[in-house]
């Protein structure tokens, strides 16, 4: 365990000095204070209104830092060659992509948590109290962001950062839209073949929507507690079982 | 017991595509290491030297044959623990200080947490740059920057060194620092596996040298078995021309033309018949000289 952790804290200071870093935190809390002013216009329904477009702004936020900052990990190593003195010392390919990976997923964790704190003020300020829901719909924005970095992680030790961005971008939308869209297509497929096809993207893509609790920390709605373990269980399990692939991905890879 | 660093066969073949077809790196490699001495890795650019310690180290995988290393397959990462690398122009995170970067490759050789700091620090002082331990990397030059990997592969206290052209960008104080410390860590009883392109460096301090070409081994064996064997015997004469130069060149002569006279180069095996074709001609003696192949004509003679 020892080395994954080393590599993770050095993969949290490399990342949290990348600009891109710093740009899309910054980007973030602006969206954030700038629902302030949206939610003025509609009065009565204010706090409904910026708990939705802020954990909207922090869902994006979070999923263009595990983007961006998973996609460049690993090749960024490679291609500037500071891997050569770290994986000659008694260390394995899985726990480097591991190591890299929870760096990653703890530098993004840095970013939302800042992100959700100045929203937590806000809401505060509004509703003079704290929102426990808030920490559940944050919670579950992580599980999410942590899929979504062991899928750009797990591209990366393959691909290069650009056709890692754009895949693992593809994959999000698809996540996020994968009931609604793809469950229909399966129903609506005539051939067979086809019905297979729809079936296995429809199983193989993450399940993305169930992850966003946005819709509960606006109403205060109920979610069964067992709803929630099955969604986290499901999230770190779908994300250790992609991060396992890549770990094989980079095993066979030559540096 | 096991040479510290064994392969046998080792063949890289790379695919370069489908129009490109393949080339072969390294074709066959079989050699081994023995034990606490300096091994010096030679050939020229694109011979295959960095694919045989990438191999070593699983950077890659062999398209056939096998490597140990300290007795085990390379394939394992506990091998590696007794393994120190430097990499050619080592690259580090240039926000890291060389105590950060140090404390960081103590962590990964195993060293206890409480005895980190002070292996960093002999580190450093042996590779002679303990006043730079707390400045960034991005603030050092590219010097400094090579003696920080060396630094880093000494640390752990390993048993194998790798190190690919350890003299690179190091002033002459700083070569003649590596030289001083490749030989105190052999006379340590460590073995340094060095790759070079600087034959003399190579030279004074190998004590088995391997030479590869075009990813073929072509000589192996201490540095006075790979140099010619046979010393060449230069004779200074009066000008030697026409028939004279003909008969001497018949002798088994190069004979060379310079403004005193002419050299007459031989194989010293033919210094007797070479001697009485010239006191048949009656050709002066000036001087008499032995020349010996250097590393460096070695190399030029097997590489190039």
């Amino acid at each position: 365990m020892r080395p994954i952790w080393i590599i993770a804290r050095m993969s949290v200071l490399e990342n949290s000095r990348k600009h891109v870093f710093h740009v899309l935190c910054l980007l973030t809390l602006a969206l954030i204070a700038g629902s302030t002013l949206l939610s003025i216009f509609t009065e009565g329904v204010q706090v409904k209104i910026l708990k939705d477009l802020c954990m909207t702004s922090i869902l994006f936020g979070g999923a263009a830092l595990a983007i961006t900052l998973g996609c460049t990990g690993i090749p960024n190593d490679v291609e500037s060659r500071t891997i050569y003195p770290i994986i000659a010392r008694p260390i394995s390919r899985a726990q480097y992509v591991v190591g890299k990976f929870l760096g990653t997923m703890l530098t993004v964790s840095m970013g939302v948590i800042a992100m959700a704190a100045v929203f937590g003020v806000l809401i505060a300020s509004y509703q003079h109290t704290f929102d426990p829901y808030l920490l559940l719909a944050v919670g579950f924005t992580l599980i999410e962001v942590c899929v979504i970095a062991a899928i750009s992680t797990t591209i990366s030790t393959l691909a290069s950062p650009a056709i890692t961005a754009v895949l693992t971008f593809l994959i999000y939308i698809c996540g996020s839209i994968k009931i609604g869209y793809f469950g229909g297509l399966i129903d609506r497929a005539t051939s067979g073949f086809v019905k297979v096809i729809y079936a296995a993207i429809y199983h193989a893509l993450p399940n993305l929507e169930c992850f966003n609790l946005k819709t509960a920390l606006v109403h205060h709605d109920y979610v069964p507690v067992a709803y929630l373990a099955q969604v986290a269980i499901y999230g770190l399990c779908y994300a250790a079982f992609v991060l396992f692939l890549g770990t094989l991905g980079f095993a066979r890879k030559e540096v | 017991m096991s040479a510290p660093l064994s392969t046998n066969e080792l063949t890289k073949v790379y695919n370069l595509g489908r129009k490109k077809g393949t080339k072969t790196a390294l074709d066959s490699l079989t050699i081994d290491v023995p034990e606490g001495v300096i091994f010096g890795f030679l050939g020229p650019n694109g011979a295959g030297k960095t694919t045989t310690i990438k191999l070593l180290l699983d950077f890659m995988k062999p398209t056939r044959g096998t490597a140990t290393v300290l007795g085990r397959p390379t394939t394992e990462p506990a091998t590696r623990k007794l393994v120190g690398y430097l990499p050619e122009q080592p690259y580090f995170h240039k926000f890291l200080t060389p105590t950060e970067v140090l404390s960081m490759h103590a962590g990964f050789a195993g060293i206890d947490r409480r005895e980190i700091k002070q292996a960093a620090a002999a580190a450093l002082q042996q590779a002679g740059i303990a006043q730079y331990a707390d400045t960034p990397i991005s603030k050092l030059s590219k010097g400094l920057t090579q003696r920080v990997g060396i630094a880093q592969a000494l640390i752990g206290d390993p048993k194998l060194l790798i190190l690919d052209e350890p003299t690179s960008g190091l002033d002459p104080i700083g070569r003649r620092h590596t030289r001083d410390l490749l030989v105190e860590l052999r006379d340590q009883g460590k073995t340094v596996f060095l790759s070079s392109h600087l034959l003399s460096e190579i030279e004074n301090v190998c004590d088995v040298v391997a030479v590869l070409k075009a990813g073929k081994l072509v000589a192996c064996g201490p540095p006075d078995q790979v140099k010619e064997q046979n010393s060449q015997v230069v004779i200074q004469t009066s000008t030697v021309g026409g028939d004279a130069a003909e008969r001497l060149r018949f002798a088994g002569v190069t004979v060379v033309d310079d403004p005193g006279g002419s050299a007459l180069k031989f194989d010293v095996d033919y210094l007797y018949r070479v001697v009485m074709t010239m006191e048949s001609m009656r050709l002066p003696v000036h001087s008499v000289n032995t020349q010996r192949e250097s590393l460096e004509e070695a190399f030029l003679r097997l590489a190039a």
